[in-house]
């Protein structure tokens, strides 16, 4: 942008000069970013890979998507997703999503993803995600493509549910579980654990008072364990403003980062009186139904990938995991990223996806 | 980017912050895990939820005397639309399945599904990568 046309030849003219000079193309810059932006999920063209309903039961719904290749692997691969967290991360735009480069590699590629729990569906507890609706979609992966055996692929919280799953039974259809930046370790969830036990928190006062725990409760949960991110990011943008396709990029990101699912009030009970505070998974109390979750049970090939810079997940509260787990052939990868970065993303097509392809395909015929 | 972007302050501060951000989240983390902090918020929680629940009730009571509907009418109305969705759902489903049979019947072949699936016998050959 041009200079102010009257220009002043004194040394105080010229300060004026630059700093008029550095106001406009600040503006000017900055315009763009004032110009409407895309916001919707139909805007914003997130989960673009075609995909079939496949079940739906309570708050569970599993998709199948399209398969591209003529042939592929024998075992299908479910996807399972965090409950308080939407499947389209994993599917997040052409060229970025797992989804697409998981059918482009052979793989027939199933989700489970969840939908927001009515009022009455607040009674929906660990247990019922387990047993009945993790369970229920393997049966449905089952009945929909012919094959007994299923990989199981789960990602945060979804990792859990899956690993609960295949402990509770080891001689069922999961021939390999994969488990993305998955807590196992309630005491290294540091913040939550120093709230939750505070003799100030009761958790089924919140529970009574408003049945499922809203979505933006939990957004300001997750934000308050890097409180200023979400503004480095706005400033991430400006400073990005004039390339159409970081914008994109950002907003379908930011989209996916505030659009939590509410949780249902028993399973929010469960996971804090269980995981968080009693921290049942590691002392292998943890049971369901009367059944007991123990970890060792589990003896399919295991596959944990947790992110080097995962403040949502930290090391401390996944590492112990892959001890935890039975299997023989059992396999940790610790990679450079955060908690989204890791499934998602520019980095994630170079560093994640080939390596979660080459472990899954040996075991896939 | 051109030599003059150094020259500018807003965006010289943007940059600082993006830097700084990750030691400035960790100092907030770190004193929202102040024993107190906890306590705080715990209370803090406590009267939120009882100012809610009063709140709610005397705006429900002032609402249905103007014939408004309120956040709970609202919400059952969510109720009935998430309900009316699961059937829909359902019934997709069950056409699906139903496709699939009559595909089944149609082509006289063990294939399962709407359409003619891939053949399941790709075999792990090497990355190429």
């Amino acid at each position: 942008m041009e200079a102010p046309s009257a220009r002043n030849e004194s040394p105080a003219g010229d300060v004026d000069s630059r700093i008029g000079r550095i106001i406009e193309r600040a503006i000017a810059r900055n315009i763009p970013g004032l110009a409407p932006l895309p916001q919707t999920e139909s805007e914003l063209d997130v989960g673009p890979t075609p995909k079939e309903l496949v079940y739906s039961d309570e708050t569970a719904r599993l998709y199948h998507y399209e398969p591209v290749l003529d042939e592929i692997y024998r075992v299908p691969l479910l996807l399972v997703m965090s409950p308080v967290a939407k499947g389209y991360i994993l599917d997040l735009a052409r060229g970025q999503s797992l989804v697409e480069y998981l059918l482009l590699q052979g793989h027939d590629v199933y989700m489970l993803d969840w939908a927001a729990p009515r009022r009455e569906q607040s009674r929906l507890g660990l247990a019922e995600y387990v047993i009945d609706l993790v369970g229920g979609c393997i049966d449905a992966v089952a009945r929909d493509c012919g094959e007994d055996d299923i990989t199981l692929v789960g990602y945060c919280m979804g990792g859990m549910l899956s690993a609960m799953y295949t402990a509770l039974n080891p001689a069922g259809a999961v021939k390999n579980l994969v488990c993305f930046t998955t807590p196992a370790n309630g005491d290294g969830m540091e913040l939550y654990k120093k709230w939750m036990t505070s003799p100030a928190f009761d958790i089924d006062r919140l529970v009574d008072e408003l049945g499922n725990i809203p979505g933006d409760f939990i957004n300001q949960s997750l934000q308050a364990l890097r409180p200023l991110q979400r503004s480095a990011n706005q400033m991430r943008l400006l400073n990005n403003v004039q390339d159409d396709a970081f914008v994109k990029a950002h907003l379908r990101f930011d989209r996916w980062a505030v659009d939590q699912l509410p949780v249902p009030g028993m399973l929010a009970r469960d996971l804090v009186r269980d995981f968080i505070i009693g921290n049942k998974i590691v002392d292998n109390t943890l049971e369901l139904r009367g059944q007991r979750v123990d970890l060792a049970r589990i003896t399919v090939p295991f596959l944990h990938v947790a992110a080097q810079h995962d403040h949502i997940v930290p090391a401390a509260a996944s590492r112990d995991l892959i001890g935890l787990v039975g299997s023989k052939e059992k396999q940790e990868i610790v990679m450079k990223g955060g908690h989204v970065s890791l499934v998602a993303g520019g980095n994630a097509v170079f560093r994640l996806w080939p390596q979660l392809d080459q472990w899954i395909r040996v075991r896939a015929t | 980017m051109s030599n003059d972007d150094s020259l500018d302050p807003i965006r010289l501060w943007r940059e600082w912050f993006v830097k700084s951000e990750k030691a400035w989240s960790d100092t907030l983390t770190e004193m929202m895990g102040d024993e107190n902090f906890s306590r705080g918020m715990g209370r803090y929680m406590h009267e939120a939820l009882h100012t809610h629940r009063m709140f709610s009730e005397s705006m429900a009571q002032y609402l249905a005397n103007l014939n408004i509907p309120s956040r709970g009418d609202i919400l059952d109305m969510s109720d009935r639309l998430a309900h009316i969705e699961e059937t829909l759902n359902h019934i997709q489903v069950e056409l699906r399945s139903q496709r699939a049979q009559l595909t089944k019947l149609a082509a006289g072949t063990p294939e399962a599904g709407p359409r003619k699936r891939p053949a399941r016998t790709r075999t792990a050959e090497p990355n190429p990568s």
